[in-house]
């Protein structure tokens, strides 16, 4: 009966599933439109708000698919009719997969076509984005679709459960800036996908009990009150100590032991930090003093038996300052690096740390022990590939599509790349004269990210990334070997670095005084 | 066919069914008459495990209310004012649709229901009026040819006319089907019912059959010599005992011909003449209605 329920579903909802689908279907030609590099701002507009359009029709559409034989009530027709549950269950699932989930599979499948990728990435990133969607999306909806009767009670117990949400976060977020933002820490970070993943397993854990509470048993009031327990243990998530996380992570290295080498040291024979000028790695980058109530410090390290070619990001640094009488006088974050030898001597960093003024003042003049906790991942060359700096348009196996041209000031080359499904972790860029053989210096873009998977919930399965490769400093303080007039001789080099170890390093200080690294 | 025992149904603080019990024999047609809000939808929605009841049991069909499945509800017909079929649906694709959830469904039957109740196939659910939606549900539940029938206020809001048609049609499929009927629409029951139950704020204050029923309750005037005064010691089984003039009237509630006569004259003085009435349900329901209401039933 399962297909005989499907039809007539079909005869009810295929006005508004087409119209969703057309949604995802506009959204889709917005973006293979746009191109890399989004020049119409009035495309732009549109994909910004298509994606959000199509996310929200997608949840109503579901909403209504799950009404047209809603559970609570007591007034439904097939209540009295002698339909199998497990059929109606089985019906609703497969209706909501092939009329939310398919017309996405399609979008992204076509959209992967049309950009010329090959029909396997194009599958297989379509394949991911809808899985993806399944357990993220989907069924935590179609789940929550059965817990009320109809779409006005599943907005109102839809807004209820968002100001339980802000309310939750507003508190959260409060204790964690007062903890220096050490409560929650994987969220936004290279390991966030495990706190992800586990709002996945729950999701799903969440929607199999609520569902069949639901659909056999159809005890609204519990399964609501269900709703709400996932909820919070969703929320929870998010707290999900950095230690386990990272444990996780570690024993998911691709190459284990690989960071063992490597060793964090404390380096008082350096000068103190000083401002940065020119142009240097983007770990000095955006660096701010005495920020309103807090300071600056920065302690000086060294960095030694690191591969070459190889590229260091911190994942997360934790710092302790312990005072006199072994009272933990700071506890929070410290700034992360990013450490790439490149076969010079210089293996120097400085380790930021930014220390409340009130703590400052009263540990600065006093010794202190510096705990610093690192959980670091090491990136290994994986591939280089290179495209001309002017007008390059090349399709890169391993990396994608790219393009590149000049940014509109003139200072800079655009290079902008699309991939389906994840793009790469991390890179550097650098300009080459071809002719020469001159380099200007290499710029990083990571993006941390060690998931091993991909999906979003708005728009495509398309990694889309990209960096601005300057040539010309318009101030005129940094000049660069390879500047304009080269660049059609110019190639742009592009170095592609996987994560190949997650490791962690502990670095202490027995005495040090903050003042003497007080940032100037 | 039917069998509740004690049967408990709280909403909140508020009880709807407090301890209701009652048997519905096979093949009659069993009236569950009552006051709005005396229970009956609730009892109907437990029995069809709409709702769960806080505790007692239901069987129907000799299955326990709570485990009712696909095959009984096969076998069940249902008709409500409450019930919400897809209106976005012609009444011939709902119908169309019902049809292979029912082994026994019989086409024929559907057609000469159809053309009897003179529903229009190709119009919309959402734009037929309450009384077509009733008569259509009644056509969705009687093509099978249900064992048990349940009509839970069926002919709440009908006109004259379309409840005519609607009886109509209910009584020409009747046939062997038990029929379980809640209504407070006494007039329509009369003709129909075997069996009555009176609901009262969830209590079941009586269950009998409609020939016992009618038979012992009496509207009896009493003529006396005098200036009428209602009696001293009046027996329990006489309700709403008023006087008019010389007059007396009481419903009787356990009319016993022959020993009427000597009851009113051993209560009271100078009688000069007993006449006694049988009663419409209408006005049994109501006496006993008035009577529960007042504290006396």
């Amino acid at each position: 009966m399962v297909w005989h329920i499907f039809k007539k579903d079909w005869k009810l909802a295929w006005v508004f599933v087409l119209v969703v689908a057309v949604v995802h279907w506009i959204d889709s030609a917005i973006t293979y439109k746009i191109g890399l590099f989004d020049e119409d701002p009035m495309l732009a507009m549109l994909a910004d708000a298509v994606p959000m359009l199509a996310f929200f029709a997608s949840m109503f559409l579901i909403g209504a698919i799950v009404h047209l034989d809603s559970i609570p009530g007591v007034r439904e027709d097939w209540l009295v009719r002698p339909i199998s549950r497990w059929d109606l269950a089985l019906e609703k699932f497969l209706f909501v997969v092939v009329m939310v989930n398919g017309p996405i599979f399609a979008a992204v499948l076509l959209q992967g076509l049309a950009n010329r990728f090959s029909f396997r990435l194009s599958f297989a990133a379509a394949a991911w984005q809808v899985t993806f969607f399944l357990f993220a999306f989907t069924l935590p909806i179609f789940s929550f679709a059965s817990v009320t009767r109809n779409l006005t009670q599943a907005f109102i117990f839809g807004c209820s459960c968002s100001f339980i949400i802000l309310g939750f976060q507003t508190v959260a977020g409060y204790v964690n800036g007062r903890a220096h933002g050490t409560l929650e820490s994987i969220s936004w970070s290279g390991i966030g996908w495990v706190g992800e993943t586990a709002r996945f397993a729950l999701s799903v854990a969440a929607a199999v009990v609520i569902l069949r509470l639901q659909y056999f048993h159809r005890k609204t009031l519990l399964s609501r009150c269900l709703v709400l327990l996932f909820g919070v243990a969703l929320l929870a998530t998010q707290f999900i100590p950095w230690n386990v996380a990272f444990a996780i992570e570690q024993r998911l290295s691709p190459k284990p032991g690989a960071g063992m080498s490597t060793v964090f040291a404390f380096s008082p024979q350096l000068d103190k930090f000083r401002s940065p000028s020119g142009l240097r790695a983007s770990s000095d980058q955006g660096r701010r003093y005495n920020l309103g109530e807090h300071m600056w410090v920065y302690l000086p390290l060294q960095v030694t038996r690191t591969q070459r070619d190889a590229f260091l990001l911190t994942d997360l640094v934790e710092v302790r300052l312990i005072g006199q009488g072994g009272k933990v006088a700071f506890h929070g974050r410290g700034e992360s690096l990013e450490f790439k030898d490149d076969g010079t001597k210089n293996n120097s960093l400085y380790q930021g740390i930014q220390v409340p003024a009130s703590v400052y003042r009263e540990i600065k003049d006093g010794a202190v022990r510096a705990e610093v906790n690192y959980s670091l991942t090491l990136f290994g060359l994986k591939e280089s590939y290179s495209i001309p700096a002017l007008d390059g348009n090349e399709r890169m196996p391993g990396f994608g599509w790219c393009e590149t041209k000049l940014n509109e000031v003139e200072t800079a080359v655009e290079l902008r790349c699309m991939q389906p499904g994840k793009g790469p972790s991390c890179a550097t860029l650098l300009l080459e004269n071809e002719t020469t053989g001159q380099r200007n210096p290499a710029r990083s873009s990571c993006q941390g990210d060690y998931s091993p998977y991909s999906g979003w919930y708005f728009g495509d399965n398309m990694a889309h990334f990209g960096a601005n490769v300057p040539f010309r400093d318009p101030s005129g303080l940094a000049k660069f070997p390879v500047d304009g007039p080269q660049l059609p001789n110019s190639r742009i080099v592009i170095r592609v670095y996987e994560p190949e170890d997650h490791f962690t390093r502990s670095l202490v200080i027995p005495e040090v005084k903050l003042k003497d690294w007080e940032a100037q | 066919m039917i069998h509740v025992g004690n049967l408990w149904k709280k909403f909140g603080r508020f009880d709807a069914l407090r301890g209701l019990s009652f048997d519905v024999p096979e093949g009659s047609a069993f009236a569950l008459i009552g006051a709005n809000g005396a229970g009956k939808t609730t009892t109907i929605k437990v029995l069809m495990n709409i709702i769960e009841a806080t505790r007692g049991s239901a069987t129907l069909l000799g299955v326990d209310s709570r485990k009712i499945s696909p095959r009984e509800l096969a076998r069940i017909g249902y008709v409500s004012e409450n019930q919400d079929m897809p209106s976005r649906l012609t009444v011939e694709e709902y119908v169309a649709y019902l049809r292979p959830f029912y082994s026994t469904w019989d086409r024929d039957l559907e057609a000469s229901i159809a053309r009897q109740l003179r529903l229009p196939l190709e119009r919309k659910i959402g734009n037929l009026s309450h009384g077509m939606r009733m008569k259509m549900a009644l056509m969705c539940a009687l093509p099978y040819r249900p064992k048990l029938l349940i009509l839970d206020e069926p002919f709440s809001g009908l006109d004259p006319l379309v409840r005519d048609e609607f009886m109509e049609g209910l009584l020409e499929q009747a046939g062997e089907m038990t029929i379980l009927i809640s209504s407070h629409e006494l007039g329509e029951i009369d003709g129909v019912a075997t069996h009555v139950a009176f609901l009262d704020e969830g209590k079941l204050l009586f269950q009998e059959s409609m020939s016992d029923l009618t038979g012992r309750f009496r509207e009896v005037r009493v003529t006396l010599e005098a200036e009428a005064a209602p009696p001293r010691q009046a027996p329990k089984e006489w309700m709403q005992i008023r006087t008019i003039g010389n007059v007396l009237t009481f419903v009787d509630t356990h009319f016993d011909e022959n020993g009427l006569g000597e009851l009113v004259r051993s209560r009271i003085a100078g009688v000069r003449g007993i006449d006694s009435q049988p009663m419409a349900l209408r006005s049994i329901f109501t006496a006993l209605a008035r009577a529960a209401r007042d504290g006396g039933a």
